[in-house]
């Protein structure tokens, strides 16, 4: 499988900020890879050095076997772009703007552009200095959806569409990835990124802390145990990968790292188990753990 | 479990004082704000205008030094159509004292000047920031419908009695009479009361910022024409006019104070009109709905070069025919140059055109007077650059197969072709303006060759602010520093005596003064060279830097 996208230890800095720290990032050919962190990690600048708008200092960065900052205009070609926040020429309509970025590629396809109008409900005619949020949005996804690019960078590009578009959206990226097109999704959207991408990958003040497939993602984190037994449980915080314990109503509460379940059931075994409730981790514990600067505080406020 | 929140305070229901009612709510937050925003800004508004009329003062005052030399100004100008046009009927020319002759000169200038601060500044603090987010979040905190505008009004018209106190004191510095000083302050610091209030309803009518200022510049254009229609002898007309109004003062000679009045009522009534508009109109709406665009752009608009074209279009338009009617009306008056040399000052300040006929000498600084209010037009087309970089507007379109030169060059392009229009047509419109008072069509082509002999030092603007925003878009403000020094080596050398190597930075210094003068090819030259240096500098910077 050939790679698309690939980041070996960039450093991007702005005066005295690092915004990306020595970041690596591997993106496969035909995968949608959903690219997530908090906000300020540098999300949107690893997807604007990729466009080859902003230099980093050192490291490796290549793109569809090119070099984004040397060979842009070459590779711009072959990607489309949907930035997260969407500034449109005011006195423009919609219509104008989009066919204008069309013919800037060369990639007109009036029928593609035509479905993708009346399947986003946007009316072209209206001048983009009228538009909402949502539908300056939607302006960038039809230039980037009618396209025939082969790779799509996407910073948060649903941020501001109602559930319907989501929707819309969704199905637009999935029949591309049918056909093998590569998606880089910048998303804060959970079920969004759930339900497109094949890996992701989580990064937090400009390195990457997690990759690989949701399951992978799933193993790598804690499992939410209730249980009841004959007697009562001592000594058991000391068990090693297990955490937030507490009694509630006769029952003992825990949280446990998946590697170390095993060994946590097989103590608790000795205290004679009558019931017993396991919540495999949410995407949400999931990403509020890689995201927060300190676990013991997420705990807390869960 | 960690509080998340302190406990709140709420403010008791809807309050016993609705917002309809307390529609200044915030001013004072507001209005301290806009003082910080503008911290730079309205300093330099000032000095500008105060350094400006003080300039012009001293040349006026510094040319006439004898009772003679008055007398011989005062017949010229009372009987000169032209003249009366652009200055006014001369009240007080019949015995000319040097206070009137200085009204004559600088009045219309200033009123314009000071019009024009106010409108920008009053636009700047509503109708502009209306079109960004901002308005809204303050508009959702604790403000009341009017407060935005009321704060402007108010800020705004400090900056505006500021600058009305400067000019009254300059003039008395000069040791001109109290009592017409004190006409002249007034009626400037009322005429820019009068355009806050038109700026403010202009804010409310028109569909955007830009459109705001453009139908605040048109009026005061109507209200200039009205009162030249009235001064050349429709007098009812003039009263139609507050520019007219102003002027009918008549300051320094035997003032009419009461023609304030009306001056006062006016702006009163504009604010007025602005505030009943505010109540009545939805945030971020004007009172005309922007008519519906295309749903499918022109093929033609398939290159960044076809967008700036595209977007820069009406402006193009509006700068051609602006400065085509300025050049017509000095090409008309040409012909009083040969009077007009007799008196020895005036004819110093028309030295610089070199040796050519008094008719030749006021042509070539007519000539050189549009190319500098052209720099205008040159420098800020090319720094739609800037503006669409920091709108996040370039972004997506250098997302596109579009190199980063090919960007930088559209506006650049747009500027050098849209400058060689705007020059071609002012410099027929000043030939035909003077062929015809003249009855000589042969000045055309000599006028039409002038003003093309200006083209490469405009061009070296729009290269230097290419370059500026090449190496850095925070700096490209900085392109107007270069139309400055342009302009004051080019109208104020002699008044404030500069030396040769401060005129020598303006690429207009190196032009010949044709038709005067005759073309030489070395300088014209070397400005072109120095303008495609600085593109090319310009473009080696833009794809060292990063983008936003």
């Amino acid at each position: 499988m050939s790679t698309a996208i690939s980041l070996r230890n960039v450093v991007k800095t702005f005066g005295p900020t690092r915004a990306l720290d020595g970041l690596d990032l591997e993106i496969a050919t035909g995968e949608v890879h959903g690219y997530l962190g908090p906000n300020g990690s540098g999300k949107s600048v690893t997807i604007r050095t990729l466009l080859g708008l902003l230099r980093h200092d050192s490291g490796e960065v290549r793109l569809l076997g090119g070099d984004p900052w040397r060979d842009a205009v070459a590779l711009h070609n072959r990607l489309a772009y949907v930035p997260g926040d969407v500034s449109l020429w005011p006195n423009l309509s919609g219509g104008e703007i989009i066919d204008y970025f069309a013919r800037l590629r060369g990639d007109v396809d009036k029928a593609r552009r035509d479905e993708l109008i009346e399947r986003f409900e946007l009316d072209p005619r209206k001048k983009a200095g009228t538009y909402s949020k949502g539908n300056r949005q939607k302006v960038a996804l039809v230039v980037a959806l009618s396209s025939n690019a082969e790779l799509l960078l996407l910073d948060e590009p649903t941020a501001g569409l109602d559930p319907l578009m989501e929707t819309v959206f969704q199905e637009y990226i999935l029949a591309l990835a049918k056909q093998g097109r590569t998606v880089m999704l910048s998303s804060h959207i959970l079920a969004e990124v759930e339900k497109l991408c094949d890996r992701v990958t989580i990064i937090r003040h400009g390195r990457t802390v997690q990759t690989g497939t949701l399951d992978d993602l799933r193993t790598t984190t804690r499992t939410a145990v209730t249980v009841s037994t004959d007697r009562k449980v001592e000594g058991f915080e000391t068990t090693s990968g297990v955490h937030a314990v507490r009694t509630q109503g006769g029952s003992l509460r825990f949280e446990v790292d998946n590697d170390a379940l095993g060994e946590a059931m097989s103590r608790l075994a000795g205290f004679g188990i009558r019931a017993l409730v396991s919540q495999p981790p949410t995407l949400e514990a999931l990403f509020l753990r890689e995201y927060g600067d300190d676990l013991d505080e997420v705990d807390q406020t869960r | 479990m960690t509080t998340l929140l302190s406990e709140p305070t709420f403010v008791s229901g809807i309050r016993s004082v609705p917002s309809r009612r307390r529609p200044l709510a915030g001013f004072a937050h507001l209005f301290w704000f806009m003082v910080r925003r503008d911290r730079l800004r309205a300093p330099v508004w000032m000095a500008s205008i105060i350094g400006l009329i003080a300039a012009s003062t001293a040349s006026v005052v510094n040319m006439f030094e004898t009772p003679a030399e008055l007398q011989e100004y005062a017949t010229l100008a009372r009987a000169d159509a032209a003249v009366k046009a652009f200055a006014g009927p001369g009240y007080g020319l019949d015995d000319p004292t040097l206070g009137a002759v200085v009204m004559n000169e600088i009045l219309v200038y200033t009123l314009i000047v000071v019009a024009l601060m106010c409108v920008f500044l009053l636009i700047r603090h509503t109708r502009a920031e209306e079109e960004t987010d901002r308005a809204e979040l303050v508009r959702a905190a604790g403000v009341g419908r009017l407060a935005t505008m009321a704060a402007a009004c108010v800020w705004v018209g400090i900056i505006n009695v500021v600058v009305a106190t400067g000019l009254t004191l300059s003039l008395l510095a000069f040791g001109l009479p109290v009592t017409g000083t004190l006409a002249y302050g007034s009626v400037t610091c009322a005429i820019g009361m009068v355009f806050i209030g038109v700026a403010a309803a202009a804010a409310q009518i028109a569909s955007s910022a830009r459109a705001a200022t453009a139908a605040s510049g048109a009026t005061l254009g109507v209200f200039f024409v009205m009162r030249a229609v009235g001064d050349l002898g429709t007098g009812w007309v003039t009263w139609l006019s507050p520019l007219g109004w102003a002027q009918s003062v008549r300051a320094f000679a035997d003032e009419r104070w009461w023609v304030l009045v009306p001056l006062v009522l006016g702006a009163a009534a504009f604010t007025a009109v602005a505030v009943a508009l505010s109540t009545r109109r939805d945030l971020g709406a004007g009172f005309f709905k922007q008519r519906p665009g295309p749903a499918d752009g022109s093929d033609h608009l398939a290159t960044p070069l076809a967008m700036a074209f595209r977007l820069q279009r009406t402006s193009l338009i509006a700068w051609t025919i602006g400065l085509a009617m300025l050049g017509f009306f000095f090409g008309i008056v040409a012909d009083q140059a040969e009077a007009m040399l007799e008196n020895e000052a005036i004819a110093d300040f028309f030295a610089r055109a070199g040796a050519g006929t008094p008719t030749e000498m006021f042509l070539a600084t007519t000539v050189l007077m549009v190319a500098l209010t052209a720099s205008g037009y040159t420098v800020s087309t090319v720094l739609r650059l800037r503006t669409d970089e920091m709108a996040v507007r370039a972004e997506p379109v250098l997302a596109m197969p579009v190199g980063r030169a090919t960007w930088l060059m559209s506006y650049l392009t747009v500027s050098a072709v849209g400058t060689i229009v705007v020059m071609v047509v002012t410099g027929l419109a000043i030939g035909i303006g003077s062929a015809a008072q003249l009855g000589d069509g042969g000045q055309i082509l000599a006028v039409l060759a002038a003003a093309l002999a200006m083209v490469p030092a405009l061009l070296v603007l729009a290269a230097l602010t290419v370059a500026l925003i090449g190496i850095r878009p925070k700096w490209a403000p900085l392109a107007w520093a270069g139309v400055v020094i342009s302009a004051v080596s080019g109208l104020l050398a002699e008044t404030l005596s500069l030396p040769q190597s401060i005129r020598n930075m303006s690429p207009f210094e190196h032009v010949p003064a044709m038709p005067a003068a005759s073309f030489e090819l070395v300088p014209i030259a070397l400005l072109v060279l120095v303008a495609i240096g600085l593109t090319f500098g310009g473009l080696a910077a833009i794809t060292r830097r990063d983008i936003g």
